[in-house]
């Protein structure tokens, strides 16, 4: 019977097929964890521990559960003030069609650093694959609006440097919830502060580069809430516990990442 | 990161070829194998008769396919998972007043649902032994109102019951049963491992997801 309730959830997650850039635009927009993380983390550690009243889940690797969930309580309430009217009038005036190319676009900006973090992993197949993507988008596709790579049968996949760091052997660490940017740890806040450092588009000074930067985390944010917005709105709903059900659905979603699609099936518990 | 997963087609071959082979069919796991792939494949085109069938009304059409549903799913075996540890520690009426209301909360989670799976569809690319009586098979989910790319469902089945049943689902890699347990297994764990308080929010929750949506 979970599976009525699971297969009705999950044809519902939205959770964009993970060779689509969808999941790219998803670690696009927080970029900026690497940065809080360093600014917060102790902080965030420090608070964790002072003032922690529910118990430490050591099961789920989340010493700090208590101000995640404060955390997280903050995050919804910039999304219900601040972010979901916004989202909810891009999605009313803009098609489909226009939504969809927004995220090209994105989805494009983000290839070179996707091609690096291919390389970085030995993936040379998966490396030309991004290559022959950003050329083919960037140009026929007109600077990435349309996807014709997809249609020449050279879908997309996302990479990002917190996956490297996973392929290298490094542990995810504890669980964190960042605000503004939701579910992370520091394997992963630290591999989004090295993809913007890598991130070619970061680099090229010109005068209105701060615009240019702006307006990119601004439809980038845009983007993922715009394409996560009923995801979101139905975990909610049926959840028990929507803190604990987020938790599992980022690291299940990662691992899915990290594993680039790799049969999972002799881990998974016994029933 | 190199994915191993052999492309659907290639394992859909090698299946049939497996079957098709005398020498090399592996006996009794590889017949299960081939039946956990045709107990999801059937009961799909079932399914998707049903949706697709005009003639009935809208709640014919839900009800029918909530029955054929509840006819192929393990509901007790999972919500004995999703309880954790806390199957153990709680009074035996408890866990059986918790299946009900698992029962009960996941159809009203489907039900709320219904509508929007619709006019997809699901072809069956394959399947992996876990061991002889466990076995994954493999979908594709194809929106045709979407212009996203066909979505990986992956369908657990379980045939040490003696028929096949299934037992859990994946998502794009990630696993419901696994979701709920560590929701249900945090939720007991700030009640004091009282499973009568989980009951009694899952009622809560079915009637909510019962209400129409805003």
């Amino acid at each position: 019977m979970l599976s009525l309730s699971a297969a009705a959830r999950g044809l519902d997650l939205g959770l964009q097929n993970r060779q689509k850039p969808a999941n790219r635009g998803f670690w696009i927009v927080r970029w900026g964890q690497g940065l809080l993380l360093g600014l917060c983390g102790p902080v965030l550690c420090f608070m964790g521990a002072g003032c922690a009243t529910t118990p430490p889940s050591p099961a789920a690797n989340d010493p700090y559960e208590q101000t995640n969930r404060d955390m997280l309580k903050l995050n919804a309430e910039i999304d219900h003030h601040f972010v979901t009217p916004t989202v909810r009038r891009y999605r009313l005036v803009v098609p489909e069609g226009g939504r969809r190319g927004v995220h090209n676009v994105l989805g494009n900006l983000s290839l070179p650093t996707i091609f690096v973090n291919d390389m970085l992993q030995g993936e040379v197949s998966r490396a030309g694959k991004s290559m022959w993507r950003l050329v083919l988008n960037s140009t026929v596709g007109i600077a990435g609006i349309w996807d014709p790579a997809s249609k020449i049968g050279i879908p997309g996949h996302g990479e990002d440097f917190g996956q490297t760091l996973a392929v290298w052997g490094v542990k995810e660490g504890p669980y964190l919830v960042l605000p503004f940017f939701g579910p992370s740890n520091p394997r992963d806040a630290t591999g989004l502060g090295v993809d913007t450092a890598m991130d070619p588009t970061n680099q090229i000074h010109f005068k209105q580069h701060l615009w240019w930067a702006g307006a990119r985390e601004y439809f980038t944010l845009l983007d993922l809430k715009s394409q996560t917005y009923q995801t979101v709105q139905g975990i909610q709903r049926n959840s028990v516990d929507y803190y604990s059900s987020l938790r599992n659905f980022y690291r299940q979603f990662r691992n899915e990442q990290i594993r680039n699609g790799h049969n999972q099936a002799q881990d998974l518990p016994d029933f | 990161m190199r994915p191993l997963k052999l492309p659907a087609l290639t394992r859909r071959a090698m299946l049939v070829s497996a079957a098709a082979l005398p020498l090399l069919q592996a006996g009794p796991a590889a017949a299960a194998g081939n039946v956990a792939e045709t107990f999801v494949d059937e009961n799909i085109h079932k399914g998707l008769s049903i949706l697709s069938d005009k003639k009935l009304t809208l709640t014919q059409r839900r009800d029918q396919f909530e029955t054929l549903l509840l006819g192929l799913v393990d509901v007790r075996r999972i919500a004995l998972f999703t309880l954790g540890q806390y199957r153990r520690s709680a009074p035996p009426e408890d866990v059986e007043a918790f299946v009900n209301a698992f029962k009960n909360y996941a159809t009203a989670a489907y039900q709320s649902y219904f509508a929007k799976y619709t006019d997809q569809t699901l072809k069956v690319t394959g399947s992996t032994k876990r061991n002889d009586t466990d076995f994954i098979v493999q979908t594709l989910l194809v929106d045709p109102n979407s212009s996203q790319q066909p979505s990986e469902v992956d369908f657990r089945v379980r045939t040490d019951t003696g028929k096949p049943v299934l037992v859990d689902v994946a998502y794009q890699g990630i696993w419901l049963s696994l979701e709920e347990r560590d929701q249900f297994v945090a939720f007991l764990g700030q009640n004091n491992g009282n499973v009568r308080t989980l009951i009694a929010h899952l009622s809560e929750l079915a009637v909510n997801l019962g209400k129409p949506t805003q």
